[in-house]
């Protein structure tokens, strides 16, 4: 099986066959993104594989770019300004600031200009009924302006079309009469939920999307079947859940950010085959570090996922927060003295000082290499080699009254606590424990830079996983197929609300089902709603609904679950006030094959790990640390090494600190704790 | 007293004066100057009338053409 995980600068494809997990890296090409992926596929060998997952960020670097095809919107007249008004949500550093706008606002830089935002006249109202009919004749004086304008798609959201889609669909019919045959998106299908705008938005990024990957998606499975490929091709979503690839472009909006949430998936699989069900997860890459919960085993989902500040789509989504600290964030002096390290990065072309390709600016990864962590000859599995004559005379050009080795010591110290504080407002904002939970480290920098974090963060111990720097790549290959429905309607939970509840999960459950390949092994049905407090305006998502008959019993408890995930989100309950259902989702899930954490063997018990050699650990202490290297491929489960310590593999390197003992587990995972008394 | 009565039209639109030239998108001569609200305020706009292109764009006061107390700002 393979996976591939198409970023901004590169593509990565993992294979894995009989066990063995290979990998390549291949430049990322905008223009043509087949290629980098067939180049990849081609290198590793699709021939007799099985599944081929699919993974991309070009939906969202489309939006954040405005590489975008030119789409119009249709609303309900007087509301084609909904997507430029958005929540009304500012963020905090704009709540005083008069001349802050919306980056997609009309002045700034809009999905959709304002000419190509045309009002049809029509009304319905949130019952259902239609207080004023589709003026059709209006309408196709709008479509044949916006075929003047030689638009490519057509996003249409009228007002409450999640209860009648009447006018809607008859909408996309007079489009397809007038324009002929141009991609449209309506809101009643793409997003059938209350409140307008997450509703417009999520079918403007639906079309666009489908304008982005229907060719695309089309040309890559022929590609790859012309390499011999003859297994099944899918697309995974933002939530690091799968699709068969013809699915995921009928709801493409699915598809727009894909990747990041494959780690978070990869860790709950692990934590599953570890009996760890608590973990904080983190990602530390070139440019940023991702941190994500996992709780019960399960990844923390939200309904709704932002591409910008305040620009959100209805589509679930592994919810990820970013600080700017990585291997490749620029080391800087501030305007007052202060080390200061990112947001910038290095990225991955001219890259950090020691990579000795015109990069000047020191990073964490020079910082790295001049502590002593990384190895100048061992770095990319001793592809690369580090010139850390390059990385000194960066740290040397800083612009700083601190010495050197002071500018060194704090760089690193001070992006591992960077680190260390986003996790913590992670743990605060979810209301959890830290001394709870495993933290799960890995991306290329992980374990280098984490297990310094673990005085800080107080967490029960780090794992480092095997294969850390391919994790999320691998977690691509960790997933199911998962085809999910949802339909809004406002009711309280009462005894009398279970027959249309049913109603509801029963007709998604219908269409879910008729969509699944006949025959498919071991399907499971998971229904879920989105709930409130009575007199609240935002909802409580993903409050699982039991299996069976939905009766008054079941009502009954989906209060009682409601009130126990309130409590796991937000650390309190209300359980004298009344709840109301907003939206009920319908998840099919159908396994499909995944990668094997597989077990390695036992060490030997007698005696120490065997050592590499002696490195020396510098700016740690006052003194130069003298710290021994292990190879991890020949640290079997059980072995033990005490920090400070070093243990290399091919594409990362783990730090054990002074004070620290560092396990090698049954999975082949490395679990770091502190020493009691150290 | 002032009265303002109710307007017949069921939509007002800004009067258009149609200017020379061509668009430079698909190459009608339906251009015209007129004056529009958007975000960031008023603007003059020079607009093709068949795919609505904009030729050009100029801030316009920021009342648009009310002027408070009959003074120009």
């Amino acid at each position: 099986m393979l996976g591939v995980d198409i970023g901004g600068t590169f593509t990565d494809v993992v294979a894995v066959r009989d066990g063995r997990i290979t990998v390549t890296k291949v430049a990322s090409l905008p223009s043509n993104p087949a290629d980098p992926v067939v180049e990849g596929a081609r290198r590793l060998g699709v021939e007799g594989s099985t599944l081929f997952n699919h993974a991309s960020t070009a939906g969202l670097n489309a939006v954040i770019t405005r590489q975008l095809p030119k789409v119009a919107f249709l609303g309900t007249d007087g509301f084609r300004d909904i997507l430029t008004k958005a929540r009304l949500w500012r963020p905090l550093d704009a709540q005083t600031d008069a001349s802050w706008r919306r980056s997609f606002g009309d002045s700034g830089r809009p999905l959709i200009p304002r000419y190509l935002r045309r009002g049809v006249i029509e009304r319905v109202l949130a019952d259902g009924t239609v207080m004023t009919a589709l003026d059709e004749d209006q309408a196709r004086r709008q479509l044949e302006v916006l075929g003047r304008c030689a638009v490519e798609g057509i996003a249409i959201c009228l007002l409450n079309s999640y209860v009648n889609r009447r006018h809607e669909e008859r909408l996309r019919e007079l489009t397809q009469e007038v324009l002929g045959d141009v991609p449209v998106s309506i809101s009643a299908e793409t997003s059938p939920l209350a409140k307008e705008y997450a509703r417009a938005s999520t079918a403007v990024i639906d079309v666009m999307m489908k304008l982005m990957f229907t060719s695309y998606a089309g040309e890559l499975d022929e590609r790859l079947r012309e390499l011999g490929f003859g297994g099944a091709l899918n697309f995974a979503d933002c939530a690091a859940t799968l699709m068969p690839w013809r699915d995921a472009l009928e709801q493409p909006f699915r598809i727009v950010f894909a990747g990041p949430a494959a780690g978070t998936t990869s860790s709950a699989r692990l934590g599953e085959a570890l009996g760890e069900r608590e973990l904080i997860c983190c990602d530390v890459g070139g440019t940023s570090t991702d941190v994500s919960l996992v709780q019960g085993g399960r990844p923390f989902v939200n309904d709704t996922f932002s591409l910008e500040h305040d620009l959100i789509i209805n589509a679930l989504s592994t919810e990820i927060s970013s600080v700017g600290a990585g291997g490749g964030s620029i080391v800087s002096i501030s305007a007052t003295g202060d080390v200061l390290v990112g947001p910038q990065s290095a990225g991955a072309d001219p890259g950090p000082a020691c990579y000795g390709r015109g990069g000047e600016a020191p990073t964490i990864t020079d910082a790295c290499l001049l502590m002593g962590i990384l190895d100048p000859d061992g770095f990319a599995g001793g592809e690369m080699h580090l010139d850390a004559a390059r990385s000194l005379a960066a740290f040397e050009a800083l612009e700083s009254r601190l010495d050197v080795h002071e500018r060194i010591a704090y760089a690193y110290r001070i992006a591992v606590h960077n680190i260390a504080e986003e996790v913590t407002n992670v743990a605060v904002r979810h209301g959890v424990d830290l001394r709870d939970f495993a933290l799960v480290a890995y991306g290329a920098a992980g374990p280098m830079l984490l297990p310094a974090a673990l005085e800080q963060l107080r967490v029960k111990r780090i794992v480092i996983p095997p294969h850390p720097g391919l994790f999320s790549a691998l977690g691509l290959l960790s997933t199911d197929l998962v085809y999910y429905d949802s339909q809004s309607a406002y009711m309280l939970l009462m005894p009398d609300a279970a027959p249309r509840i049913a109603e509801m999960f029963e007709a998604m459950e219908a269409r879910l089902r008729s969509r699944v390949a006949a025959g498919a092994d071991g399907v499971v049905v998971a229904r879920s709603f989105d709930g409130r407090l009575y007199g609240q305006s935002w909802e409580t998502p993903l409050v699982a609904v039991e299996d069976g008959p939905i009766t008054a019993a079941t009502v009954a408890a989906m209060i009682a679950s409601f009130h126990e995930e309130y409590e796991r989100r937000y650390g309190n309950r209300f359980e004298a006030v009344p709840v109301q259902g907003v939206t009920y989702r319908v998840q099919l899930i159908v396994p499909i094959d995944k990668v094997d954490f597989s077990s390695v063997p036992e060490g030997s018990s007698a005696g120490e790990p065997a050592r590499q050699r002696i490195r020396t650990l510098s700016y740690f202490e006052a003194e130069p640390l003298e710290a021994p290297e292990y190879d991890r491929a020949t640290l079997g489960a059980g072995a033990q090494v005490a920090g400070p310590a070093i243990i290399s593999e091919g594409l990362s390197t783990t730090l054990v600190c002074p004070g620290q003992l560092a396990t090698v587990g049954r999975l082949g995972e490395i679990s770091i704790e502190a020493v009691s008394g150290a | 007293m002032h009265s303002f009565p109710r307007p017949q039209e069921r939509h007002l639109a800004a009067q258009r004066t149609p200017a020379e030239g061509s668009c430079p998108e698909c190459g009608s001569a339906e251009l015209a100057d007129y004056r529009v609200l958007s975000e960031g305020g008023w603007w003059d706009v020079r607009k093709c009338g068949r795919c609505l292109h904009s030729l050009s764009r100029e801030p316009a006061p920021p009342f648009g053409s009310y002027t408070p107390l009959g003074l120009e700002i």
